[in-house]
Formats: structure tokens, sequence, C-alpha cells
């Protein structure tokens, strides 16, 4: 008799769990009781036991997937018992197991469509037509009822294209990435001279700061991989641009080995293709961390988003000229805050505090860049 | 205004429209002194217009049609009469590839000013060959016009714009309606083809009817008044051309839609009325679209067969009710 | 000759020629797939057209079938314009909306071809109708095949016409085969012109490729016809020298017919009959061939240049 093995109840309100680590593959004989795979659930993580012995036949659950309370995920028979396609398939889970199963609305198509002129959760109507069926009426006092509390929807804009990639991105990285953001102020009058001796950008300046301090704490520039840290050889700074479209962030390869004029050139040469929308697909990938300026736009200081699989992102402010205490004198400096925003995975606080202040020492004594 | 019979109705419009015009005439079987035309429509016109211009013809459905249409292309406006709905299909060939297309295949040079008249409908215990309607023969061939006309008032309207107008026409009437009455006014006027016509007015569902159903639909729209359903009932007049601005408003207007057409439900004037809403105007059904029809069925001889298998009042109650 | 001016004659031989050259022509033009669809060719039946058109008046009418391009060319239908048509092009008659099967020039009195077999006669007989009612002195002739002769509209029709004593002449065009089906299997009867008894009118059988005794049977039957006597029906017998439609190889007539009838030519016969009675000059004839000639090039050049109607005309002219 094949014995199915069901995704355990790990807790009264658990609905859905995850299936993790396989600890034997398929083929292998297994032991009632033996742990054969791990279930993690919103709170904890299990070591399932195998529920009969055997052999473990079949898995129909992969790593990774999430799969209802009961749901079989793998199919436990005696070593030479006969397990036909269709007892499989049987106890396959059905497609779209890992969405959340939502309750399908019955709804007429003119509740519909007054639904969506106000922005209504239809789940939210209870329906009096037949079947329990939503129509407009039910619809219309609903929003008498609410009248007040739900403002009237004047635009309905569809997700697409950029808008919809970058929602998706921006989301994944924050929701992965525990994000931490330290704030140093630096004094620029020194790079000031340098932006005016050479002409080069204040961005130019702190891009080569930045891809200096990387070279020494290789650490920041990495990513973060589900069990282990890829440290990157090639300090690759991205600098974000913001277009029609949206943010676009096209990045300078081996940052490190350039010449200050020469990353000048490049940010300026690569804003303009951005704008027109010429950027190639080399010059949009193989980011290892992103330079930020918001200075522009008048802001100070900002908690930026990571740039999805990099390890921490750079936010730039504007230069304010502030007074300062100097040896107890008062003296006005040019000052400008950045803001690291860093993957608290890979490092702590004072590892990413070290690095900024290497940033802060390079825009603060540039010379050192010029080489 | 004036009482008049539906049949009287399309009678005055004929006698007009031959006083005005002398290239119409009319031709089909037992029309003229000796008969005056099976359901008496023509009765006394042989007399005032004369046979040459009233014209018995032999049993042939077919040449009838076939001579109106060679009539109409060498300036004539003929109105034939086939006696019967069913016989119909005798003439089709001149009907549909013939009166239907010579326009069109002659790239414009030719246009068809013919009327062909003939009653449809169950009801008299005449059975199958005499009791169809087969309105919907005709809305699927392009190139024809179609008529369904359900009070005097309406009928003589139509009747005189299709006779002056230059595409054939297929004006289907209904053994039923031939008797009642109805006011219609003593001076000129026509009704255009393509613009229907609201009988009642009401807010909780549209109620599309044809010819004899419409009054059916009066009726059992009486009935739900009183129950407190308010029924609009939404008569085409036309169905090529088809006014579906006015039903779709009204469906708007109610979210609700019953039609009730005498013909087999299958592929009916209601299937096409209900696909047009479906695809224009879906976004305002409030519940899903009730077609009443006849059961797919030739019509049946003895009298309870028979009423079972025409649409009612009830019929059209208990539609409106699954779905208010 | 039988009354008949020169110019009559040479008139004839013009139409007979003109319609002999434009079908091999369009015979030409299909294989070259210029020629969208199918043909059905005319060739060898010219004396049957022309002998009942040169009858007629301008403002008489015909109806035509799937195989009239020859009565549309003998009734005064311009070449150019029935070529464009049979190309599908937007000079054409119909405007490309017609084709080969349905030329139509309601200017010349051409009402129209119906590739329906026999529903003609009616529409012949309506078009009768309407004169007697419009009570003018015209005349409708009729063009229709053996095969249509077994239609039910040619029975209600023809009573109809018989009844009312419409204006109508009734011309069978007897080629022995309807499609690929010989007369002999399909009627128990040998002349179509007997029907004629069974409504009351009179039917004669005339040699269909003869023109001249086509042409005057048409005229007794025309001159009867405007004196409000009414119908007749005049059989021709003749024969199609090519098969029912362009791809038909025809393999259902025997070799010693086929032979047979391209010997009684009727173009042929006509010529040597100019000839032999001094009509017309060898040289006469040969210039009128060479007009005839230039008259298709004419016409197909004017067709093959000429454009295809738009797409979206499809939708027009559906209703007046």
């Amino acid at each position: 008799m094949p014995t199915k093995v069901v995704m355990p109840r790990l807790s009264l309100t658990m609905k859905t769990g995850t299936v993790g680590k396989w600890y034997k593959k398929e083929g292998e004989s297994v032991e009632k009781g033996e742990p054969i795979v791990e279930v993690i659930s919103e709170k904890a993580v299990y070591d399932l036991e195998a529920p009969a012995s055997g052999v473990l036949r079949k898995i129909l659950v992969d790593e990774g997937v999430d799969v209802p309370v009961d749901a079989a995920i793998a199919i436990i028979t005696a070593p030479n018992e006969p397990l036909s396609e269709a007892e499989i398939a049987a106890e396959m889970p059905k497609e779209g197991v890992e969405e959340e199963i939502k309750e399908k609305v019955l709804a007429s198509p003119a509740a519909k469509r007054l639904a969506r002129e106000y922005g209504i959760d239809l789940s939210l109507v209870k329906g009096t037509g037949p079947e329990g069926r939503i129509v407009e009426e039910d619809v219309k006092r609903f929003i008498e009822e609410a009248k007040g509390m739900l403002p009237k929807v004047k635009e309905v804009i569809p997700l697409s294209g950029y808008r919809k990639t970058s929602a998706e991105r921006v989301s994944m990285s924050f929701k992965t990435a525990p994000h931490s953001t330290i704030m140093m102020s630096v004094d620029v009058s020194k790079a000031a001279l340098l932006h005016a001796r050479l002409q080069v950008s204040y961005t130019a300046i702190i891009v080569g700061a930045v891809a200096k301090a990387l070279a020494e704490n290789p650490l920041i520039n990495s990513t973060f991989e589900v069990d282990k840290i890829k440290v990157f050889e090639d300090v690759n700074v991205g600098v974000a641009v913001a277009t029609e479209q949206g943010l676009v962030v096209p990045v300078i390869h081996n940052t490190d080995k350039k010449t200050l004029r020469e990353i000048d050139s490049a940010i300026k040469d690569l804003t303009a293709k951005a704008r027109e929308g010429k950027l190639k697909k080399e010059e949009l990938s193989g980011g290892t961390f992103t330079v930020s300026n918001l200075g522009m736009y008048e802001v100070e200081f900002f908690t930026p988003i990571i740039n999805p699989p990099e390890a921490a992102i750079l936010g730039v402010g504007k230069i304010v000229e502030k007074p300062v205490a100097i040896d107890g004198k008062i003296e006005v400096k040019p000052l400008i805050t950045l803001s690291l925003s860093y993957d608290h995975r890979i490092v702590d606080g004072a590892p990413a505090a070290l690095f900024l202040q290497k940033v802060k020492h390079y825009i603060e004594s540039p010379e050192s860049l010029e080489t | 205004m004036r009482k008049m019979t539906y049949r009287e109705a399309l009678r005055s419009a004929l006698r007009e429209e031959m006083q005005r015009d002398p290239t119409v005439f009319l031709l089909g079987e037992d029309i003229g002194r000796y008969w005056g035309g099976a359901f008496k429509v023509t009765d006394g016109l042989a007399e005032e217009f004369g046979d040459e211009r009233v014209r018995d013809t032999p049993i042939s459905e077919s040449a009838i049609v076939g001579v109106a249409v060679g009539a109409a292309i060498t300036g004539m406006r003929p109105v034939a009469e086939i006696m019967f709905g069913d016989l119909v299909a005798l003439a089709m060939d001149q009907i549909a590839n013939q009166a239907a297309k010579l326009r069109y295949m002659f790239g414009g040079q030719a246009k068809v000013p013919l009327v062909i008249r003939t009653p449809f409908g169950a009801g008299v215990n005449i059975a199958a060959h005499h009791s169809q309607s087969l309105e919907a023969w005709f809305m699927h061939v392009p190139g024809l016009y179609v008529a369904v006309p359900s009070t005097p008032y309406d009928a003589k309207g139509l009747l005189k714009s299709a006779i002056r107008g230059n595409n054939p026409v297929l004006f289907c009437e209904h053994k039923l309606l031939y008797p009642i009455e109805g006011e219609v006014p003593e001076e000129e006027y026509t009704i255009p083809f393509g613009v229907a016509d609201i009988k009642k007015e009401g807010a909780d569902v549209t109620v599309v009817a044809t010819l004899y159903m419409v009054h059916k639909a009066l009726k059992a729209a009486e009935e739900l008044e009183a129950e407190g359903i308010s029924a609009e009932v939404v008569d085409p007049r036309t169905l090529t051309p088809l006014d579906k601005e006015t039903i779709i408003a009204s469906v708007k207007k109610t979210g609700r839609l019953v039609v009730v057409c005498e013909d087999c439900k299958t592929a009916g004037v209601s299937a096409e009325i209900a696909a047009v809403v479906a695809e224009e105007a879906i976004e305002y059904l409030d519940a899903p679209i009730k077609r009443v029809a006849e059961p797919d069925t030739p019509i049946p001889f003895s009298p309870p067969l028979e009423q079972y298998v025409i649409p009612d009042e009830k019929a059209i109650i208990r539609a409106v009710k699954e779905i208010v | 000759m039988l009354n008949l001016t020169k110019e009559k004659l040479i008139e004839m031989y013009r139409k007979m020629l003109e319609i002999r050259l434009f079908e091999e022509k369009v015979f030409e033009l299909y294989a070259q797939n210029l020629v969208p669809g199918t043909i059905h060719l005319y060739t060898g039946q010219e004396a049957v057209a022309v002998g009942v058109c040169s009858a007629l008046r301008k403002d008489d009418y015909i109806t035509s079938t799937h195989r009239g391009h020859g009565h549309c060319i003998a009734k005064g239908a311009e070449l150019k314009r029935v070529m464009a048509e049979i190309l599908g092009r937007r000079t054409g008659y119909c405007t490309g909306k017609g084709g080969s099967m349905h030329i139509a020039d309601f200017s010349i009195g051409v009402l129209g071809a119906t590739a329906v077999v026999g529903a003609g006669i009616p529409i012949a007989a309506g078009a009768g109708l309407s004169i007697k009612l419009r009570k003018t002195d015209q005349v409708a002739a009729c063009f229709f095949g053996d095969g249509a002769s077994n239609q039910g509209t040619f029975h209600e029709g023809i009573n109809m016409a018989a009844v009312w004593k419409l204006p109508v002449i009734f011309v069978c065009e007897n080629n022995l085969y309807a499609m690929g089906t010989r007369q002999s299997l399909v009627m128990a009867i040998e002349n179509i012109a007997d029907r004629a008894s069974a409504y009351g009118i009179p039917g004669v059988a005339v040699d269909g490729n003869d023109v001249l005794a086509v042409y005057e049977a048409t005229v007794k039957a025309v001159e009867r016809a405007r004196k409000g006597e009414g119908p007749t029906l005049i059989e021709c017998k003749t024969y199609r020298h090519r098969g029912h439609s362009r791809v038909d190889p025809a393999r259902y007539r025997p070799k010693e017919e086929v032979e047979a009838w391209l010997a009684k030519d009727p173009i042929k016969r006509f010529r040597e009959r100019l000839l032999q009675t001094a009509s017309l000059t060898e040289a006469e004839l040969r210039q009128i061939e060479v007009e005839a000639s230039a008259k298709v090039e004419e016409a197909v050049k004017f067709a093959i240049e000429s454009p295809h109607p738009a797409p979206e005309e499809a939708l027009e002219d559906v209703y007046a």
C-alpha cells in the first residue's frame, strides 16, 4: 500500500506550509520515524518524519514550494511495489497551489463595473442575488453605507511595463534583504576645488571614492545567495538616472580601474543615453553597487532601497553650507550627507560604517583619487 | 385618429401607395376580385385599381417573386403576397439569391424596390406547413430589409415606407394580428425602418418582443406591474435594420433582458438580439439574458399540443421572475 | 439576302468575331492566372446571341446566364468593361463585385447574368410584365440552356408569361449538355421547343449555328411580342466548342460528335455564306477580323492595367 507523506499542520492557524530541504532522495530507503524533509511554516521549521518504512518512491513537491496543509508531498512504497502514473497524478498538487487560495466571487457584470468604478473589493460585498451572486444593488448599498469612508476613484492605472517590473523588484529587495541605513556628513570643500580644476562632476568624485573604498572593503561589493555570500572581483558601480520611463541604473564597468576623468565622461555619456532610451544591454547589467543622487531635488538624506541583488546602495543628498565647529571656532563649510543602506545579512553596522568612513575619507581628500 | 384593424391598416397603405404612384402594383395568389386575399388584406383593391394592377397569379411562388424581381429592376414597385409564410421556402432562390443580391453583384447598377408580404405565426390549428415563424431566415440574408409590425399603426406606416423604399423588403405579418384594432392617424404618415418603439416604459426589466408576442408581453407586463415589477416592453418593429441603440439604452436602464419571439429558439431572432446585447452591453447586465421562444419543434395540430409550444404570458412572467 | 442591309451583316459578323476572339483571349488569360475563379466560355454558340440580339433594340431587355459573355457583347456591352469585370478590376461593369457569371449593363438593357440555372426565366417574365404595365412596346429576351428547361422556374415563368401574354422571347440554347449531363439522360423528349405547346405558346427549333436562321426566328417572335400577342419559345440547336467550365476537358462527349459540330462552326459558315452571296468581299471580311482582334487586344490591355477595388468596397452597395 503506497503511503502519502503530507504537509503537517504545525499550528492551529496554519493554512499552508513550505517544503524545505529534502534529506532523502527519490529511490532511497526510509525508516518509519526517520526525518526525511524539512517543512517550514510562518512560525517554525520542522523535521518531518517518514510515516512508514520503505522506499521514498516519488517526491511530489520540490524545495521552496508552498502547499496547503494535508496536501501530499511525497509517496513511500514497499521496495518493489508497483505505482502507476495515474496514482501519482491523483496525488499531485493542483495547479496554482503556490498562490493564495482565493474564493471566486460571484457577481453580475453590472455589479463588477460599479465596483471597479469605485475601487471596491467585491469580496467585502454581501450578495443577495441567486446563489449569493452580488448584484448592482448590493454594490450600491455598500457604497451608500461606506459613504464618506470611500473616496471615489478618479483613475485606475493598470500596472504594466516599467511600473510593474519596478514594483516587483523593489518589493523583492525590501522583503528579502533586511535594510539598515547609516548617515554620515561629508565636507566637500576640497572636492569643490577638484570639481573646478578638473571639470569633473561631484557625482564622478563620489563614484570614484566609492569605487576605491569598495576595492578595499570587498565584503560590501557582494551579493547574498540563499546559503552563501558571493564576493565580486569586479567593481561595477551603477549610477541611478531618472528618465521619463522611470529609474534606470546604467553601470560603469571596472570603476576602480578608471580615472576620475574617465568616470566623469562615462557618467555623462550613460546619462544621456539613458534619457534617450538608447542604453545597450551590457550598459545595464553587471552592477555590484549603486549610487543614487537626490541632491538636485533638495533632499538632504534618505533611506534608499538596495538595487537587488547588490549588497548596498549609497544615497547622496544636496550640498548645504552649514556652520561647523572646528577647534572651538565656527566655520561655514559645504556639507553633503551620505546615506548608506546595506543588506544586514551580509554586513553588520560596524563594517558598513567602516566602508562609509573610507568613502568619506576619499571625498574629503580627493587628491588620492587623482591617480 | 381612426380605429382600424391591422388588416385594414395594411389595405389602407396599399391603396394610398397605389393611388400615389402608378408603378406600384400587387400580385399574388387569390388576391384579386374573386377572393380578396386569403386573409382579406387586398379585399376591394382589384375593384378599385383593376385586374392588371391587382393581379391573381398561378400557384408559382418562385415565379411570383421572380416576376416581381424582374418588374422591380425595370422600373416598377411590385408588392407580392406569399399566402402563408411557410411557403417562402418555395421562393427562397428568388428572394435570397436574386432579390437580395442583384444590387450588390451588379456593382450598384440595379435597385430592387420590391415588397414581399406574408403572414407568419401559429395559433389557429392549421399545423406544421401553415404556422411557422421564419423571420430569422431573412434577418440572416444581407441585402434584405425585414419588417415585423405589431400594431395597425406600425403596419400602415411601415408598409408605406417599404413600398417607397428602394430595397427588397420581407414584410412579415402575423395571422393573429389581422383582426386586432388600433388607432391610426387620418393624415399621411410613414414610419422609418430601423426605429424601435417602446410600447410600455418600465424600470426593472427590458422585454424585447416582436409581432404577436408584443401583445402577450404587454399583458404579462400588466400582471407584473401588479406584483411590483416594472417591465419595459421594446418593439423593434424592423429586424433589418435593427434599432440596437434603443434596445441597449433600455438594458442600460434596467440591467435585465428578456427576449420574446415566436420563432423556434435555436438560432432564432431572439438569439441575435441576445447576442447583440451581450456583445455590446454586457457591463450593464445584472443577470443572465433570458429568451422566451417556441421549442425546437414543428408546429403540431391538436389544440393542447399547439398551445403548449406557443410562448404565452405565463412563460414571459416566469422568465422575468427568474432574473429580477 | 433576307432583306438585310450590308451594315447589318457586317455588324453581325463583327459581333460574332468579337465574341469568339474575346472568349479565346479569356481562355488564354486564365492560363496566365489573371482570371480568378472559373469561366464558362461561349465559344461555338455565337450565332445564338448575335442572331437574337440583332433583332432587338437598345431599349429591349435581355437576361443572361453563367455562360453569358456572348449575350452581353451581342447586346452591345463594352468589351473593355466586360474583360475588366472578369479580371475582378474596379473598372469592370460590376466594380469587381460580380465577375464572369454576373455581368450586367442596365444602360443597354442587360438586366444581368444569374448563376442559378433557370432563375432568369421568371425575372425576364417580370421585365415583360413591367413593359406591359408601363404600356411601352419593349420586349425582353431570356437566354437559358437545355438544363434550365428542367428547372421549376422554366415551367412557372413561361406559364405566367403565356397566360398573361407577356412580351418575352424565351431562347433555349440547347448545346446538348447540362454541365456534363447529356440531354437524353435527363428528359424524354428531343425538342425542347415541343414544350411550348404545353403552355399554349408557339415553339420553334432552329439551327443554332446559323445566325440568319436564329435572327429570322427572333424577328418573328419579337413582332409577336410587340403586338401584344405573347411569348415565344425558340430552341437553338448549338454546341459548346469547349468544356463546361475552364477546367473541364469534356471527356463525356464523343470525339465524333465534337468533330462533327466543329465542322459546323457558325462563324466559318456565315463567312462562307457572305462570300458566296457576294454580300461582303474577302478584303472587307479581313478588315472586320483585324478590327475585332484589335478591339479585343485593347480590352485586355485596359483590363490588365486597371486597379483592383479597395478591400473595404466589399461593404458597399448591399442596400440602396
